[in-house]
This record gives structure tokens, sequence and C-alpha cells, in this order.
């Protein structure tokens, strides 16, 4: 059995050797159908088992198979079919053709009509001008658009309506330039709802339309895009309420829902396609660079969300799309118009196609001064759809060592990294690990490995955040705080008494600006790429209503007792300015002026409201600064006395505010300039009347926060912290939380620089020639996905709040945030052990192995859990050693840590707690090799301090309610079984298979009578946590509070239970 | 299991008062309304009953002689065991089975149209928690309603008509007051509870009677 297992690992491993030699050719996503012409509009006729392909340059519908995806027939039509539609009842196929030929020769529009129920007789009708599409309804007659009309055609009949005639739009004549495609000829698209009632179109520049079947109501209006309408192509979700129309999506009023940025409007390049089942979007966006006649840029087909275009998925395409997209209506398979003629991509069946994805988005490596040895943790590198998908691993930076490096899905990779490599880094290293694959066909984001190794004099505690984070904001009445995720569209909300994730908001698309309402119920949430404010409940987190910013996009929000106002960015105008919104009324009003001043603020503004809601702040990168007075409901002040203005900005309710290095005064006029040694300004905080301030050299370096004097801008007790703040984009280089990491060897040198999913990789090579001059070469490769390339920069940093109640500071830092104490600049007296316990009961001795409670007094500045696997021998700012060797630390606080025994303790030992303060006295502690106690349950009430004991046919916690009953099966957690077998590392969940078995089986007894153990050992996917599995016999005495006793060696632990029948 | 062998030696023991004279067979219908008891502990008290329910019954019948006779009897009754107290109260599925021997003994004769009687006799009942038990159970400081089963000595007294429809056909109408030990294994008293005494079950029922 195992020589055949081992026999077939081998032919896996072959297989996927062949596979990779061969990867060169593979990992694309999708089949291309070459036509042998240029395509220019599908139809998908599924009764029949075909895809009509209308072939623009080869006159005739190319008839495809769905079986095959082969092209078996052809129907021959009249020059340049450029749209067709099938008739709802399969009867009709019309075909528009677009004939605008210039002189000498003679337009030649006309509409085909195919009879399919009819060997495919043909009639042919003429139109008066060129036509952009045609579309049939639900009522089976079709919609033909033209550059002069909007009219009705009942095939049946042959009667023509005109339903609305316009100005003739711009259409581009025949012949055109070389290398030129359907879609920058026709420069049109419609496409049906899936119920068939609704159609939506694009035409050129001017013109984006609705047609309602049932009324025959058509809206229609001029629109600006800028870039272009590209790519040309309209699709609409089932019910019609939602619709894609180029780069954007709209709902049924055209309100635009959400964007893709930074397009760059190709009309024949790309596609968009909307999924209603998975409510999702299928779109490949041409990128910056991207030009239509050269493949210049890997077409990458993205799976995202249909209302904030959050990507879910990224695939490689064997060519690009270049127009419109059907789906089939079981959402199996996409068909595309592509370079090639039609490509067909079963989105549907993504488990089917070879598929990378890493367990983690980071992995986060602390080192400290109880811990200088090789840290190692695991990721697990995984086929989303469980297939044997080859894979390299390969990290960016010396110091950091992977193994295997490469393999076969699924795999474990021990990620080990060499704490003396980074020892002379003193803020956060970051480090990529790429993965690649040449089979694969996603684009697997790359692995960000955050490496700290914290000083005794660098403050706080790092929270890890995966992405990118571009604001931070505390609640004003609850102890909770909001971190802004740019690059997954969220707002994060953090429990502020433990600091873990209590809730994930979603966002519109990129979202740069939020505030809380004046009556401190709502969050606003505005964003750079939907032209809607979003809005959370902070006590229920339920979204409330969008807010419409019709033709704009929220730069920065605030909230002041009278009015939120907004910076906007206006489609296609040179002047942003601010609006003015009302989420009652859900209006969104641009201001014509600003008092006396006129509405015109450069792109990148930011808005502060003053906590006391009577002023808002703003601050422009050109210099400007401008004062809200929501008393008077007036701009009261505006200057220019910088000439440029980025970093930290904030409003204090004294009248005093801040931008970048320069404190301001109640007219705005610079009065002092903090002190700027510190580096460069990243967040500020005005509280109570003190202020806060962090500042960072670099994004690599330690950041520093200090208490500012108001008076002369002086920094007071500057504080390292453990890792810088986040700069902003025009102060900090390579840009906001971007992280370089450089190794140089003798002849190369390698940067690497990682912001959020963007990892750019810079090489130089320096050769000397004989003549003894030296010449560097460096190229330079940037892996990234597009949902970090569309990220929104700002040169202001909004990276520092406090709590309301002022129990802890919170800074965006290059990891995620970082929680600092009020008093974190107080002197720190050393910490103290008073006890040392088992941390199920608090009152039990210890074993190896187990969970344990140290209780003593300045253990910890602040309370921080963690979730992290393995568990990190430093949390906080403290560590522990047993004997010399760290101990795994679960939770610290200012009296109480809860850690892992190490099983390698035993004995006589003397545990130590390092702190920033100091280290504590030896405390002594004889170990014996077991010590079972049970844990009591935690819950609320009447249920507080129970064994957890669990009925195992429920899962339910035993309780005199729903007692013990003889032949049940019980389970009892409980720490402090000591040794296994096989063992498990310090800080390592227990595996599932094998179990880990404790060596000294325990007896467990009932009453006076034993209970069969079934089970005794870790419990699996837990760390330090053991369960007991018992069998209640017949026999079992019954009573109120019957004893059950459990031995293992010297120790004991004993508990009561009610048992009835 | 236990049940249907406590109910087999019952039968067991009465079948010899059985094996004479004429039969007669039948079953009826009717509701069992519970006296309550209180439940204490140092805090107070809690109300603790089963709540009104519907009753079921099947008897046979021996006429030794003209104005006695001898009834062999099962009852089943199903009813929520209750623990209220001020408006908060704890409810538990239950049902109940009584085997138990009556003498009869009518005020006319078998042959009249109709028959007043009145009869009393002693047996088992037994009390089922049939309910899901919950980790946590309001007033859980009183007493516990939990899913076992209460084998209680039974004491029966009753009366009623018969009404002759037929030569073999009997309607009957008839009250029961069944007399048991209180439960305390369904309603288990929580530590430092006490609850003791006797409940009564009033069952009226409505059946028909097949003789021969």
């Amino acid at each position: 059995m195992l020589r055949k297992a081992l026999h077939n690992r081998w032919m896996v491993a072959i297989a996927g050797a062949v596979l990779m030699t061969a990867g060169a050719m593979a990992g694309t996503f999708g089949k291309a159908v070459a036509i042998g012409g240029e395509a220019a509009d599908l139809a998908l006729d599924e009764a029949r088992g075909v895809l009509y392909v209308a072939n623009f340059t080869a006159n005739r519908i190319d008839v495809m198979s769905l079986k095959d995806n082969l092209v078996h027939t052809s129907i021959n039509v009249a020059p340049q079919p450029s749209s067709i539609s099938l008739s709802p009842d399969g009867h009709w196929l019309a075909i528009a053709h677009f004939g605008n030929n210039a002189a000498p020769s003679s337009p030649n529009n006309v509409l085909t009509l195919i009879d399919l129920t009819a060997n495919n007789a043909k009639q042919t009708f003429a139109l008066g001008s060129p036509p952009l599409g045609v579309a049939f309804g639900i009522d089976n007659r079709a919609l033909v658009v033209t550059t002069t009309s909007f009219t009705l055609f009942d095939p049946t009949t042959g009667a023509v309506t005109t339903l609305q005639t316009m100005t003739q739009v711009a259409a581009q004549t025949l012949p055109q330039p070389l290398a030129s495609f359907p879609g920058n000829i026709v420069q049109a698209s419609l496409a049906v709802s899936g119920d068939g009632l609704h159609i939506y179109g694009l035409g050129d520049n001017i013109l984006e339309f609705r047609y309602d079947v049932a009324t025959q109501g058509i809206a229609a209006h001029n629109y600006t895009f800028s870039p272009p309408a590209g790519p040309r192509a309209v699709s609409v979700n089932q019910d019609g309420s939602l619709a894609t129309m180029a780069w954007a999506v709209f709902d049924s009023q055209f309100n635009d829902l959400a964007q893709f940025s930074n397009a760059v409007g190709l009309l024949s390049v790309g596609t968009t396609l909307l999924d209603t089942s998975r409510q999702a979007i299928y779109a490949q966006m041409p990128p910056q660079g991207t030009t239509a006649t050269v493949n210049n840029v890997a077409p990458l087909l993205q799976v995202l969300d249909w209302d904030n275009l959050t990507a879910r998925e990224t695939l490689q395409l064997p060519e690009n799309l270049t127009g419109k997209s059907v789906l089939s209506s079981d959402a199996s398979t996409m068909y595309g118009i592509s370079d090639s003629g039609v490509l067909v991509l079963p989105v549907g069946g993504l488990n089917q196609v070879p598929r990378l994805v890493a367990s983690a988005e980071d992995m986060i490596f602390r080192g400290n001064f109880c811990d200088r040895s090789v840290a190692t943790q695991t990721l697990t590198i995984t086929d989303p759809g469980g297939g044997n998908t080859p894979f390299t691993i390969t990290p960016s930076a010396a110091g950091v060592t992977v193994s295997p490096s490469s393999g076969i899905t699924p795999a474990v990779i021990k990620v080990s990294v060499d704490p003396n490599v980074f020892q002379g880094k003193t803020g956060t290293s970051v480090v990529a690990l790429t993965l690649t694959s040449n089979v694969a066909v996603n684009v697997p984001n790359p692995v960000r490995l955050l490496i700290n190794s914290q000083q005794p004099d660098q403050r706080g505690s790092i929270v890890d955040v995966p992405g990118k984070i571009v604001g931070l904001l505390a609640d004003p009445k609850r102890l909770q705080y909001y971190v802004m995720r740019q690059d997954k569209n969220q707002v994060l909300v953090f429990d502020g008494t433990n600091n873990t994730l209590k809730a994930t908001l979603r966002t519109c698309a990129t979202p740069r600006g939020m505030t809380v309402t004046y009556d401190q119920q709502s969050l606003l949430i505005g964003c750079d790429n939907a032209q809607m404010i979003w809005s959370y409940d902070l006590d229920s987190f339920l979204p409330g209503r969008l807010i419409p910013t019709p033709g704009n996009y929220v730069q920065s929000i605030a909230s002041s007792s009278n009015a939120i106002l907004a910076h906007m960015r206006a489609v296609g105008s040179p002047n942003p300015g601010l609006a003015r919104i009302d989420p009652v009324a859900l209006t969104t009003t641009m201001l014509p002026t600003l008092g006396v001043y006129q509405n015109k603020l450069a792109l990148d503004s930011v808005l502060t409201g003053t906590p006391s809601g009577s002023k808002i702040f703003v601050a422009s990168t050109d210099g400007n600064v401008l004062l809200y007075d929501a008393n008077s409901n007036s701009f009261t002040a505006s200057r220019q006395d910088f000439s440029s203005l980025g970093g930290a900005f904030a409003a204090s309710a004294f009248d005093q505010y801040v931008v970048g290095n320069n404190l301001l005064n109640s007219s705005l006029t610079p009065v002092t300039q903090l002190d700027s040694s510190s580096g460069i300004s990243s967040g500020f905080a005005f509280i109570s009347g003190s202020s806060l301030r962090t500042t960072a050299p670099d994004s690599a370096s330690p950041g520093v926060i200090q208490r500012v004097n108001m008076i002369n801008g002086s920094g007071i007790r500057p504080t390292r912290m453990v890792e810088a703040p986040l700069l902003g984009a025009s102060t900090s280089g390579p840009g906001p939380g971007t992280t370089c990491t450089t190794v140089s060897g003798s002849a190369t040198s390698t940067e690497t620089c990682v912001n959020g999913n963007t990892v750019t990789t810079t090489i130089c090579t320096t050769s000397s020639s004989s003549s003894g001059t030296s010449t560097q070469t460096c190229n330079t490769q940037t892996s990234t996905s597009q949902s970090a390339s569309t990220i929104a920069t700002s040169a202001f940093t909004q990276t520092l709040a406090v709590l309301y109640d002022q129990s802890a500071i919170i800074s965006a830092t290059t990891s995620g945030f970082t929680v600092l104490p009020w008093t974190y600049d107080a002197a720190v007296a050393p910490p103290s052990i008073a006890a040392v316990v088992s941390a199920a009961d608090g009152k039990s001795p210890v074993a190896p192995g187990g969970l344990i409670t140290i209780f003593g007094s300045q253990l910890n500045p602040t309370n921080l859990a963690t979730k992290q696997i393995p568990v990190p021998t430093a949390l906080g700012n403290s560590c522990i050693t047993v004997n010399g060797q760290p101990m795994p630390i679960i939770f610290v606080s200012p009296t109480q840590i809860n850690a892992q025994m190490p099983f390698q303790a035993i004995g006589d030992t003397v545990i130590v707690v390092h702190t920033p303060g100091g280290v504590s006295d030896n405390y002594n502690l004889t170990i014996q090799p077991t010590a079972p106690a049970v844990f009591l349950s935690a819950s609320a009430g009447p249920l507080t301090n129970l064994p957890t004991v669990l009925k195992a046919d429920t899962g339910l916690l035993v309780t005199d309610s729903d007692p013990v009953h003889r032949g049940d099966t019980l389970v009892i957690y409980v720490t402090g079984l000591g040794q296994v077998s096989p063992s498990v590392d310090n800080g390592l969940p227990s595996p599932g298979d094998p179990l880990a078995i404790a060596l000294s089986v325990p007896t467990v007894s009932l009453g006076d009578v034993d209970l069969p153990v079934l089970y005794a050992g870790l419990a699996p996917g837990e760390v330090g946590v053991y369960q007991i599995n018992v069998q209640v016999p017949g026999s079992a005495p019954q009573g109120l509070s019957v004893p059950l006793v459990i031995n293992q060696g010297a120790g004991f632990n004993t508990f009561n239970l009610r048992v009835v029948q | 299991m236990k049940v249907v062998r406590t109910l087999a030696v019952c039968v067991a023991i009465a079948a010899p008062a059985a094996m004479a004279q004429s039969w007669e067979v039948g079953g009826g219908v009717g509701g069992g309304f519970y006296t309550s008891r209180d439940v204490t502990n140092p805090t107070g008290s809690a109300s603790a009953k089963i709540q009104t329910n519907i009753a079921a019954s099947a008897w046979l019948d021996n006429h030794s002689s003209g104005r006695w006779a001898g009834e062999l009897r099962y009852d089943y009754g199903r009813g929520d065991l209750a623990l209220s107290q001020n408006g908060t109260q704890a409810t538990f599925a239950g049902e109940t089975h009584a085997m138990h021997y009556d003498v009869q003994w009518r005020f006319a004769s078998q042959e009249a149209a109709i028959q007043p009687f009145v009869s009393g006799g002693a047996g088992v009942k037994i009390y089922r928690g049939t309910g899901t038990e919950a980790i946590y159970q309001p007033l859980s400081n009183f007493a516990l309603l939990s899913k076992v089963q209460d084998l209680t000595a039974l004491a029966v007294a009753g009366g009623g008509v018969n009404i002759r429809l037929t030569d073999h056909l009997t309607l009957r109408a008839e009250v029961h007051d069944f007399l048991t030990p209180f439960p305390n294994k369904v309603f288990a008293p929580a530590a430092g509870a006490k609850v003791g005494g006797w409940i009564q079950d009033i069952v009226p029922m409505v059946g028909l009677s097949f003789s021969k």
C-alpha cells in the first residue's frame, strides 16, 4: 500500500514535471477560436447548440458549435455584419450591417433578417443611416438603433416603427486605416437583460441609452467618458437593474455605481460581462500602457464583485478580448469577441483548471529579545479546485528560505527567517514570496512577509492587516476604530478593548475618505471610483442608503454640526471642488462658491472636522488651506502660505490646525513649525488640549511618536515605535505603504519594493571592464495584480487615532497598525510574576505543552490577543523564557499573560518575563510531567465557570439542565496532559492525522465507576488544548452532583456533574 | 422498555381476577388537570405542575356479580412539565403512563339503562420527561426538568355513569382522581431546593365499552 502510494506520488510528480516543462505554452484560461476575420458581435443560440459570430470583414455569420467550439458552417450575408441578435423565440436572427462607405462608394447600411426555421431564408432591408446595433426584446421585436433614430422592427410583419429620432450621431466612414477593428469602426454595442425586458446600449462619445420593452420608452442621454468609453462592450444583468458599459457599472438610472480605475479607454481591447448568478463581473480591462495593436501587456481576465469591483480572481488569457461577451444561460461558459475571433472561457468550471492560492496574505515574523533562533512558519499552497498544480515559490530577499521551493499542490511550505540577517533592521522589513507556475491559469498574489525585531526601547504592538491601508479613524463614542483597506474595498472595524477584528464593512470602489456623522451614528465612506457614498450604522453595522454623487467622485469627506462636506473629483473637469452631502435627502450639491472664494481646489485635497463639529479644515497639496465655519455656514479663512503641503492633517476643538509640520491658528495663519528632525509627518491627533504626532524618516525605519508642545512645536519625549507609520505619496519616495528591501552582493544588488499586491524587483549588475571602468545595468520587473494597480494615493495621511477613552493610541503602520498605550512614554517599571497556574482554571499546576496563565504586574502595557499560527514568542512588548527557552504567547495584559508551556519544560525551571520596562525576577517553578486541569466555560451568566465537558452527539456543554445520561460519550477539554506522541512543536496546532496521543493515559471515574477512555491527547487544530473522550456506562451513579475525577500520574483534577438515567 | 416491562407485570398480576364471569372492554378520551406543588429554595418558591393535558384510557372489566366489577385499566396522559415563578416559566414535554386495578360498585344492575358507579383502586404511574434538554433552563435554581422517567405508586378513586346504548354497547362518562407522590426525578430539585408531598390528577373522560 505504501509502495503504491509512493508510486502514485512519483507519478504525480513526474506528471507535474512534464506539465511544467510544457508550461511555457500553457497557463492561460480559455480557448481561442480563430474565424479568419474580425468578429464584431455574438449571439448565443443554446437551443440549437450554436454561437453566431458576426464576421465583420468576411461578410458572413460564422456558426460555431457549442459542443466542439468549431465553426462548422457559415451564412454569407451583406458586407460588414456589425451587430446581431437572436429573437427570444429562436425564430429570427437579425443582423445590422455597417456600410457607411465614403464617396465615391455609396452607403450600404442594411438590416438582414434570417428565418432560422425556414432554412435560413434571408430578407434584407435598407437602413437610412449607419446602424449602431440591433437587439431583440422579449416581445420578439428588434430594436434597431442607427445614428439618427431608434426604430422597432417586427420580423413577422416587416413593420417598422420609429420610436424616437435624434440628432445625428457621428459615425466612422469606410474605409478605415489598416489595423482598425470593428470596435474602432462601429463604436457601438447593445445588450439585452436576461429577462428580455431591457436593452442597454452605448454609442459613440455622446450616446448611452436604455430601452424598456414593456413601455417602449427610451432613456437616452449624452455622457462624458474620460478616457473614452472603451472597451465598447455592454452587458446587462438578469432584471436590467445593472449594466456594464465600457469601464463603468451603472444602475437603471445611469448612476455610476463603480468603475475601473486607470482604464485606458481603448475601444477594441477588453470586455465586461455581468453574471447574475454569481453577482460577478468578468472583465478584461487593459491597464495603462496597453495599445490596440501591440500585445505589450499580458491580457488578464478578472472576476470581480459586481457592486464595487473587488477582485476575486485574476486569470491569464491566451489573447485579448476585443468587445462584447455573452454568457450561457447556466453561467458555465463565457464567449467573448477576441483577437482571433472568439474566446471560449469556462467560467463555471474554474475548479477544473489549475490555479494556485496561498493560505495567507501576510506572514509576520516577530523577532524578540527572548528568541534569536531561526523562526519557521508554514504556508499552504493549494489549488482551489483540489488539483495537483506545480508551482515555484521564491523569496525576494536573503535571510528568508522556503522549503520546498517548488512542488505540487497541495503543499505545505516551511518559511524560515533568520533573525540575524535582519538584525540591523530596526523597523519592519517586507519581503515578498512570489508564486509562479507554468501551468496555473490564475495570477496568485504574492505573500507579504513582515519581519520585525523589536528592540526594548521600541514601543507598540503590531497588528497585521494585509493589503493597502489608507485611512484610520477612531469612533467618537464607542471603543472601536475604523481601518480603511483600499485594495479590498473594505472598512475594517476593530474592537478597541482587545484590538481584534469586529466587523468588515464593504465599501464602494476604491475608498478614499470616511467620516462619522455629527450625530455619531453613521459612517460615510466616499470612493474614487464610484459616484456613490456608502453608509453604515455604527451600532448594527447595517448598510444605509447610498448617497449619489452624480458626476463626481469623493476624494475626502468630513462632518460638522451644520454640513457634511466632501472634496470631489469631477468627471472631465479640471476644477475639483467641494460639495455638500445630505445623508437624509440623499443628495450631493456642488457648492457654487466657497463663500467669497471660488470653489476650485487641487485634486489632492483633504478635509477633517473638529471634534466639536464647529469647523471643517481643508488642506491642498498646492499649499492652500481653507476653513469652513459651521456656525456661520461659510468659509471664513483661506490662505496659501506654502508652496506644497502633505503629511498629517488634523483639527482641534480649540481652533488649532495642523498640516504636515505646520501649526495654524484659527485664521489658518502659520504660528509655528513642528520639529522635523524625527522625519516625515505621518499622523497627528489633538486630544483634550494635548496632541500627539507620528513621523518616520522612511518606511523602513521605526517611526517616532511624540507629544507636541503646541507653543513652540517641539516634541516631548520622542519615542521609537516598533515600525514606521504610513507615509504620504509625495513624501515617501516609493509611495505610501511601500517598503523596500535591498540585498547587495559583490556584483549584483537586488532591491525589492512591496506595496500591497505589487512587487517591484530591480536587479542591478555591476561589471568592470579591463580598462577599469565599471558599468551598472539595472533591470526592473513589476508583478502587479490589477486590483492593486488601481489604488488611489494621496500626499496626505490620516494614520493616527486615539480611542475616545484614551485607553490606546492606534497608528497605521507598515504591517497594518500599531497599538500603543496612552502612557507609552511613561517610565515603565520592570515586570513582576506573582503566580504561574494552569490557564484552564486559573489555579491548577502546569505541565509541559499545556496552556498557562502568568499573573503579575507590569506584564505588558496593553491588552492584546493573537490568533497567529504558530503562536508568536513575543506579543505586544512582552516575551517569556522558561529555562532560557522562549514561550509562545497568546494573550497579554498588564496583569496577566496566557501562554503555552514548552513541551521541553519539566522539573525545576526558572521563568522570566521580559518587557520594555526590564526583566522580571526569576520565578522558580517545579513542573510535573502531567497536571490535568479542565477548562472552565467563559460564557456569561449562569453558565460561567462550568467545566468544559461536551456531549459528543450534540456538541453541547453538559450542565445541570442538560445532564449526563448513562450511555453518553463525553468530550472533556483539558490542558496539562503533558508529552504526546507524535510530538508537536511548541506554538503549533495539533494535527488531526495522526492524532497526538498523551504518553501518559489518564484514568477517569464518575462516582466510583471507571469510565472507558476512548481518546486522550491534543485536540486537533488547537494549541495546548487536550481532550479526553470517555464513555459513560449504564452503571454510572446518578445524582445532582457526581464527582468526575481525572487521574494522570501524580496529577488529578476533579469536578462534579449531574448524571441521570 | 422499562415501561413495557412494568405494565406487563401489572397485567400478569391482575389477570387471575379477570378469568371468569362476563367481560367488558372499552376505551375513552378526556383531559387531565393536575394540582401543583411548590418547590422551595432559600430564595423563594416556584410552582411545579404538569400542564393540562389530553388523556386516553383503555379498560378491561370483569363482572363477577350483579353490582361488583373488577377493572384493569391503562391510562395515558400527555402534558408539559412546567415550572413557573412570577411570570417566568420553564416547560419540558412529558407524558404519563398508569396501570391500575380498580374495584367498581354499580348502583344499578347490569341490565339497567343507566348505571351510576363508584370505583377505587391502586397501581403504578410512570412520569416521563420527553423534551429536549437545553444547556440552560429558566428557574433551574428550583428544579431541573429532565429527560428521565419516574415510577410512582398510584391510588385511584372515581365515579361515573354507564349508559346502555344497546345490549352490548355502553357509553361511559366518568371522573378519576389519580393520586401519586410528587415525581421528583422528572422535576429534580436543584441543590438546596425541596419539594415533596402528593399530586393529584383529575381526569374527566367519556368512552365506549363493549360487553359480552
